[in-house]
């Protein structure tokens, strides 16, 4: 009898105290399947942050475990966790003095692979996030538009291969329209590569329409945790109906102008 | 072309391959130091506090005074050593400065990023930090440039030749054609490397591997053409001295080098091309060492880095003996001869005949106006009047006695260069200068030197030094004791004269001081 495959992430019981008293995560437990989106969502100084980046151990958890692929990542090296977890930023965190092929190459260069294979890497990942690979190769990213940049910095967080991607607020800088173009690729991509992802955002209405599964937290706690229709149809107190309301006006206000 | 300009343009090779080395060296070893220092300090913020502080107290000292400690730092030793590492010391601050301050200054979400990716600290700082701080850290380096090039003519008085002869030897006999070369070589150095800096900065950061190729070419060759007269005999630069050498009779001193010493003013120069001229006429190979500063000069002697120099016992009882009080002049000279013995195994040969002593001198138009023909009668018109001087003078047991004994407390002292103060005094700027005894511009601007009626000031014999090692040299001994006794008063100030007031060099001058000397052989001593 086989038994069935670990989740891709799972968080256990972590908790963070920073310098001895702030407690900025206590005690939060998560999993996320291969191909999810899991979605941190809650206001600034919740927790989110922190969380997300004791996952890469950017930061170490004072307490709790976490397990990546089944094996708990206390164990790992921290250079070679993160080699295999995508990291997209808020901004871009593009390196400004590189070229976008520098900038995307960077992960399987680090790896040792040769230049030719880390150009074809280079090229397939442009194309993937719909950039002309030789219109846009040899740009600096102080010559592209906000969403030009977050592009790149989606095809350097894929090119290695990564089972698991961690995204801090990636759309939160763009305008509208470029959000919600990169939001719908950003999961075609997931659907086409099958990797799962956890995403931090404060922003609801772009949880509910991205997620797959929502954490919603507060003061570092994880009050609630579901799909989004769940979260909508069943808030479990009123911090999360308080939430809830703004996109719900919004969503009330559109189908007005509707009917 | 004049002889002035020919001069100035035989002495440069020698003298840009000295700055040229000095400073490189001190840069390249500031920048290896300073770099990882503060790639190391830049992550800890005490360690950068520290340092940074460090710098910054070794940063105030003044050049010439940081230049100046590292010789009784190092024992004594002069030369390259200690003006090497006061430069380089020198050239730390601006590029750890910079350093610290590029890489703490980084945006932190792009460093964040680069941890995030799974970079590892070694890529972090190679392939992000250092490249997105380099702009700031070559500012550094650049500036680090131009102050190291720039210090390096203070090097001249710790004894390493460097485009500061120029101007030193300049300022001294007021050939102010040496001091304008000495000025424009360093200031084009310095301009020259700074943007060479700039265009390799410019050629990295745009990756422009032509650019970076030619102007590394000329970065190179600029080095090799400077430097390569340190590395071929110094007699292609001299026309021949040792051909001269050879046609006349003596050989005693042949195959051996002497190093002769002088300090920063007319006379010591022209004494030094005297003894050069004595030596070289024995076969030897003479190398010179000038604008020594005064202590220096003795330090150098004392461990045998200079073989012999002039110096004056005046000066050797006050700041080497240190003995306060002055005695007579014969007896001067017999205690200060068997005290360098004793302590040091330095043999004072005896004098060459003529005191250059301080003497207070006033335009001799001003002081008849006011009645003045001695230090004594001018106790009631102290208040208001000033008087000039050398930095040294006023710290000096010369003038602190003068002042005390004659009441002259009221009056106002200013420390000028030697160069400026006899002209300061003609054209009335001043009341009184510190005047040297032996100037010739004492009697040309038509100065008086007021009596000295108590005897405040002491005596100042020109006496031939030698270092221990010398001093066992029968055959030096013998060539040098031929000018004991052989230049009076009279004879020195004349020749002191011809360089500042006639532009001869100090060579033309010894020249003619040693013709001189020759048809009126001494023996009075």
């Amino acid at each position: 009898m086989s038994e069935a495959a670990p989740p891709v992430l799972e968080v256990r019981k972590v908790s963070k105290i920073y310098a001895g008293v702030v407690e900025a995560v206590r005690a939060v437990s998560l999993t996320v399947e291969k191909g999810q989106l899991l979605v941190l969502a809650g206001a600034s100084g919740c927790g989110k942050t922190s969380l997300l980046k004791m996952i890469n151990r950017l930061e170490e958890p004072s307490g709790g475990s976490i397990m990546f692929g089944g094996k708990d990542i206390s164990g790992e090296d921290a250079v070679a966790l993160r080699r295999r977890i995508g990291w997209v930023m808020q901004g871009d965190g593009l390196f400004p003095h590189m070229s976008v092929r520098r900038n995307v190459g960077l992960i399987p260069a680090m790896a040792g692979q040769d230049a030719a294979r880390v150009e074809l890497r280079v090229r397939e990942m442009l194309d993937m996030v719909r950039l002309d690979p030789l219109e846009f190769g040899d740009r600096m990213p102080g010559e592209l538009s906000g969403g030009q940049r977050q592009r790149v910095g989606f095809a350097r967080a894929l090119a290695g291969r990564p089972e698991l991607v961690l995204m801090d607020e990636p759309f939160s800088a763009l305008d509208p329209i470029t959000r919600d173009g990169l939001q719908q690729d950003f999961r075609q991509l997931q659907a086409d590569l099958g990797f799962a992802a956890v995403m931090v955002t404060h922003d609801m209405a772009e949880a509910l329409i991205m997620a797959d599964a929502v954490a919603v937290m507060r003061d570092g706690r994880l009050i609630q945790q579901g799909t989004p229709h769940s979260l909508m149809t069943a808030p479990a107190d009123e911090y999360v109906s308080d939430l809830l309301e703004s996109p719900r006006r919004q969503m009330r206000a559109i189908s007005e102008l509707v009917q | 072309m004049s002889s002035n300009l020919a001069e100035r343009w035989s002495e440069l090779p020698v003298l840009l391959a000295g700055h040229m080395l000095l400073s490189l060296a001190a840069i390249l070893v500031g920048l290896s130091i300073s770099l990882p220092l503060g790639i190391l300090a830049a992550s800890r913020p005490r360690l950068a506090a520290v340092v940074l502080n460090v710098a910054s107290v070794i940063q105030t000292i003044p050049g010439l005074a940081l230049l100046a400690l590292m010789v009784p730092l190092l024992g004594g030793t002069i030369g390259y050593a200690p003006a090497f590492l006061a430069l380089m010391l020198y050239s730390i601050l601006p590029i750890l400065r910079n350093t610290i301050v590029g890489l703490q200054g980084l945006d932190p979400v792009v460093r964040e990023a680069a941890r995030g990716i799974g970079m590892t600290e070694h890529e972090r700082l190679w392939q992000v930090e250092l490249p997105l701080a380099l702009p700031v850290i070559v500012a550094g380096l650049r500036t680090a440039v131009v102050w190291v090039v720039g210090a390096a003519t203070l090097a001249t008085p710790v004894g390493a030749s460097s485009l500061g002869n120029y101007i030193f030897a300049g300022l001294q006999t007021r050939n102010w054609l040496s001091v304008l070369f000495g000025c424009l070589f360093a200031a084009g150095l310095a301009i020259a490397l700074d943007q060479i800096i700039r265009l390799l900065e410019v050629a990295a950061r745009d990756r422009r591997r032509g650019l970076a190729i030619s102007v590394g070419a000329a970065l190179l060759a600029l080095i090799v053409i400077t430097i390569a007269p340190r590395f071929v005999p110094a007699s292609v630069f001299r026309g021949g001295g040792p051909v001269a050498a050879e046609l006349d009779g003596g050989h005693d001193l042949a195959d051996q080098t002497i190093v002769v010493g002088a300090k920063a003013f007319t006379e010591q120069y022209i004494l030094g091309s005297l003894m050069e001229t004595r030596l070289e006429a024995a076969g030897a190979r003479v190398e010179r060492l000038d604008n020594l500063g005064s202590t220096i000069a003795f330090d150098a002697l004392r461990t045998g880095e200079i073989d012999v120099y002039i110096d004056y016992t005046g000066t050797i009882w006050a700041t080497v003996m240190n003995r306060p009080e002055p005695i007579n002049r014969h007896a001067m000279l017999a205690e200060m001869t068997g005290w360098l013995y004793a302590e040091h195994g330095i043999l004072a040969l005896g004098g060459l005949g003529f005191e250059n002593a301080y003497g207070f001198a006033m335009a001799r138009d001003r002081a008849e106006a006011l009645g003045v023909v001695s230090l004594a009668d001018l106790a009631d018109h102290a208040d208001g009047m000033s008087v000039g001087g050398d930095a040294e003078v006023f710290s000096r047991p010369e003038w602190v006695n003068t002042r005390d004994q004659y009441d002259l407390g009221a009056m106002q002292t200013r420390a000028m260069d030697a160069a400026f103060m006899y002209g300061a005094v003609r054209d009335g700027q001043v009341d009184m200068i510190s005047a040297y005894t032996t100037d010739g511009r004492i009697a040309a601007f038509d100065l008086l030197v007021l009596a000295d009626p108590r005897s405040v000031l002491p005596p100042y014999d020109a006496v031939i030094l030698l270092s221990p090692q010398a001093a066992a040299d029968p055959a030096l001994v013998d060539v040098l004791s031929g000018l004991v006794g052989t230049i009076d008063s009279d004879a020195m100030r004349e020749a002191n004269r011809r360089v500042d007031l006639d532009r001869e060099t100090p060579a033309q001058a010894a020249g003619w001081l040693s013709g001189h000397v020759a048809s009126n052989p001494g023996d009075d001593q």
